[in-house]
């Protein structure tokens, strides 16, 4: 079976109902995704299937076939992080790391679908990524502040495309 | 096998050095056998040889020579500058590697970006003064790592004297090299003295360290080190470790709590796809298939019989953890209380708290590639020597034959240290990888995880007070139960000598200035394994007593800040609760007009001479009998704080961590099993629900570290019953505070 992950394409071997998760990991090698409960109840998983936060330990293998498939391996571009991952970075929001991918993943098709969310709006759209360090309030503020950096970036483009 | 499949994705970039002689001092120094990087290191668990090795010569260093003796600290300074500082202690999550990267490079003076920590393997260390727990890293290593670091570095100072040919008091350190003051052209970089150097001498006198006042990293908020690895998913976990080759595992485990295996064939897994070798020797069963799916399934078909043991019910379990009778233990008395108590009508309480899980997100994993002497396991774990160990007594192998090379943690809250009656995913790994002669890597799933774990265990609290005339407490006794929270690890016979389990007891002791006071505590080992989580016994025994304390304040009619510091010791200890509780308070507006439906409780603990002061903020859904829990303000002393945004990240973890616990965690045990099986019948707390977190860092002036990742975890459970106190004028005396007891408590 042919799968695309983060604009490669891999011929992959496995049963057609194995999760996307253990093809990710165990296959190609992409460990950035990260197993926490199997049945699609934490989110540590999630990568994107066409840019839509996707829980891939309960996606088969079947159903991505011809899909985009985007993990966290695939955020930053050209050794430059994406404005998420900076965010992350910069509010120093990871404790053990374990849940974060997900978290990030989450985050980037949020901002990606509503770039300017509310602070209710980032907190339901997260609220399903548990974290047991207990980092929630550094997610909420890094997704704001990637929110922002993303709309100033923007305008920036804009600006300069005008010039 | 080749080099590469040596040496996975593990982060460890460079192999064990060698050849390490002791210096008069006690200080070990290595030269790699290409001389051409300098080592010098400390045996921390050897004290014998710290400070005192003055009576070991040169001579008596052949034996150190051999590899069986390294230090358990040690950097090592690499020709083009870079620092590597091994370390004993695990990253978990809790920001150890920068915190202590930052107390390096005090002493080093070199730029941040040239150190890296690592944590040091099994073989890079051989001692047992190791282990990653009971928030005692940065208090145990801030002196002995700033000791070496300018050891290290008068060292290089020396040679950059002999190479500039410039005397040494005209030579200052500075970002890696040292300059000649008033001609800074004049310079040598510490990799350049290393490349040049050839005839290293750890200085006689012990090298004096910097003051407080000059510190550049130590109290700034530097970031955390492991982070860029972090955001962009390249850091290794357990979980994560590969090797080229390399096979999933999955063994079968007990279904009961005191299961024991009577018997194992491979019935259908044999022939199940992928399945490469079903292992079945004396009480083990497991499988080595292609993938990790292929070997759950497999596993799962394994026909194992077992014998499954009593079919304990929950309520055995509680009625075995009471306090009183037999076998409890004085741990605190101060006047006669018991006497004093009989004088009037005391007040009295009982407090009792559930078992909880560790619910780490990484589930237990390991990767082993064991050959027939021996080989290497890559594993998430807090003790990587007992580790070890365990591997090394399951293959009938010397311990120095298995060389156990941690990895990130995927949280460890106690749960990654390893309890002999639980299985071990390392010594899974190890024996599978072992009977295959191949790489094999064991993940556990969420249910292994959740059911197969040790647990926090159940605690019993009966607390006795009395007051006098003045509403002061004239007398207090609090009699504590738990099952074991560090004992399970103990020998037994070590175990009885000590006759309580001091982990439990953590938070135990009452700090106030009551004339009479005592604590009683009672060892009840549980059937289900039990063992450290977060804080050990300080979640509990804290919840009791700072509750109970709350029932003194209104019962002597007093505002229950006002109560605690009317009743704070005359010492230093109560100065610095005095200055927690009124920061924690004032930020908090405490006593000041809440909106409709909100209160708020405090509460306050000492834990290994770190001062923590909460104040939570709650409402209640009354038809859920749900509570709510909006915001706490925490005030925490720990001494000096090494880096205050990291010791804010574990503030608020810890607070978050401990509002799941107080609301809806709990493990219960039915026919002899725990009913957790994943998250959704062991629900965590999500952002949704969890408190704004406000903390104020506070340092006591002595200037010593303390402990940081679990002290706050202690007064968070009766800042919140303590204002649900205040909002109901019902108490709650049992974790977790659940809907159903919340519920109850407001209908009685």
């Amino acid at each position: 079976m042919e799968i695309t992950v983060n604009g490669n394409i891999y011929q992959v071997e496995a049963e057609p109902d194995r999760p996307l998760l253990w093809v990710l990991r165990d296959e190609l090698g992409l460990t950035g995704s990260k197993f926490g409960c199997g049945i699609g109840l934490c989110g540590a998983c999630e990568v994107h299937l066409d840019g839509v936060a996707t829980r891939s330990c309960i996606t088969m293998l079947s159903a991505v076939e011809g899909r985009a498939i985007r993990t966290i391996e695939g955020l930053a571009e050209g050794g430059t992080l994406h404005p998420v991952q900076q965010a992350f970075l910069d509010e120093q929001v990871h404790q053990c790391g374990w849940c974060m991918s997900g978290q990030m993943m989450r985050a980037v098709a949020l901002l990606e679908s509503n770039p300017n969310p509310t602070e209710d709006e980032i907190v339901v759209n997260m609220t399903g990524n548990l974290c047991r360090c207990g980092a929630y309030g550094r997610i909420e503020r890094a997704v704001a502040r990637a929110a922002e950096g993303m709309a100033s970036a923007g305008e920036a483009t804009l600006s300069g495309g005008r010039s | 096998m080749s080099k590469q499949q040596d040496r996975p994705n593990s982060g460890i970039p460079d192999e064990p050095e060698r050849g390490w002689y002791i210096s008069r001092r006690g200080f070990l120094i290595g030269m790699a056998a290409t001389g051409a990087a300098l080592a010098l290191g400390i045996p921390l668990g050897l004290p014998q040889l710290r400070r005192g090795a003055a009576g070991l010569t040169e001579g008596d260093a052949g034996g150190f020579a051999s590899g069986t003796l390294e230090p358990t600290i040690w950097f090592k300074v690499f020709p083009e500058g870079r620092i590597l500082v091994y370390v004993p202690k695990a990253e978990m999550g809790q920001g150890i590697h920068t915190a202590l990267a930052q107390i390096a490079a005090e002493e080093l003076q070199v730029p941040w970006d040239q150190l890296e920590v690592l944590h040091a393997s099994t073989s890079q260390a051989d001692d047992n003064f190791r282990g990653t727990s009971g928030s005692m890293s940065v208090a145990t290593l801030y002196d002995p790592l700033r000791q070496a670091a300018a050891t290290l570095r008068e060292m290089l100072h020396v040679e950059a004297a002999r190479v500039l040919n410039q005397p040494a008091e005209n030579l200052a350190a500075r970002d890696g090299a040292f300059e000649l003051q008033g001609d800074p052209a004049i310079r040598i970089t510490y990799g350049e003295l290393v490349a040049a150097g050839v005839n290293w001498q750890v200085p006689e006198e012990e090298v004096p360290l910097k003051s407080p006042s000059e510190y550049r990293f130590i109290g700034q908020p530097l970031p955390r080190v492991d982070l860029p690895a972090k955001v962009t998913g390249e850091a290794i976990f357990g979980y994560d470790a590969r090797l080229e080759g390399m096979l999933y595992g999955a063994v079968a485990h007990p279904p009961t709590i005191e299961a024991k295996m009577r018997s194992a064939r491979p019935g259908q897994a044999e022939s199940m796809p992928g399945v490469i070798k079903v292992v079945s020797e004396d009480g083990f069963a497991g499988v080595v298939a292609e993938s990790r799916l292929q070997a759950w399934a497999a596993r799962n078909a394994l026909e194992v019989e077992w014998d499954e043991g009593h079919p304990w019910q929950q309520q055995e379990l509680e009625d075995l953890v009471t306090a009183g009778g037999r076998g409890g233990v004085n741990i605190q008395r101060e006047g006669d209380a018991p006497a004093t108590l009989k004088q009037g009508t005391p007040i009295t309480a009982e407090y009792r708290t559930g078992m909880a899980a560790h619910a780490t997100m990484e589930p237990q994993a390991a990767l082993a590639n064991i050959g027939v002497d021996g080989g290497r396991v890559w594993t998430s774990t807090q003790f990587e020597m007992n580790e070890r160990r365990d591997i090394a007594a399951a293959l009938n192998l010397e311990p120095e034959q298995i060389e156990v090379i941690p990895t990130y943690l995927g949280g460890g809250f106690g749960r990654k240290i390893p309890l002999k009656p639980v299985p071990n995913a390392a010594v899974e790994a190890a024996r599978l990888s072992s009977a295959v002669g191949a790489p094999v890597h064991v993940g556990w799933d969420r249910f292994e995880e959740m059911r197969l774990g040790f647990v926090r265990p159940l605690t019993h609290h009966q607390l006795v007070a009395i007051l006098d005339n003045q509403g002061q407490v004239e007398a207090i006794v609090h009699e504590q139960a738990s099952g074991d929270a560090l004992f399970g690890g103990f020998p037994e016979p070590v175990a009885r000598i000590v006759g309580f389990d001091f982990g439990s007891t953590r938070g135990a002791q009452i700090p106030y200035a009551i004339p009479n006071r005592e604590v009683n505590a009672w060892r009840r080992p549980m059937p289900i394994p039990t063992g450290s989580w977060r804080g050990l016994g300080l979640m509990a025994n804290v919840f009791a007593l700072e509750s109970f304390l709350d029932e003194l304040a209104y019962a002597a009619g007093a505002d229950p800040l006002q109560f605690r510091l009317g009743h704070l010791p005359n010492d230093p200890l109560g100065q610095r609760m005095r200055i927690a509780l009124e920061a924690a308070a004032e930020r908090a507006g405490w006593g000041s007009t809440l909106p409709e439906g909100r209160a708020q409780g405090l509460a306050c603990s000492t834990d290994g001479g770190t001062v923590v002061a909460e104040v939570a903020e709650i409402s209640l859904d009354q038809d859920a009998g749900q509570i709510r829990v909006h915001r706490v303000v925490a005030a925490v002393d720990p001494g000096r704080i090494i880096n205050p945004d990291g010791a804010t990240a574990q503030i608020e973890g810890s607070i978050v961590m401990g509002t799941s616990a107080t609301l809806l965690e709990e493990i219960i045990v039915q026919d002899g099993r725990v009913v957790a099986d994943n998250f959704g019948r062991y629900p965590l707390l999500r952002m949704a629900d969890a408190p704004h977190v406000e903390t104020i860092l506070l340092e006591a002036p002595d200037g010593k570290p303390r402990g940081l990742g679990e002290p706050p975890i202690g007064p968070i459970a009766p800042a919140i019953g303590n204002a649900f106190f205040a909002l109901t004028g019902a108490r709650l005396r049992r974790l977790p505070m659940t809907p159903e007891r919340v519920k109850a408590a407001l209908g009685s």
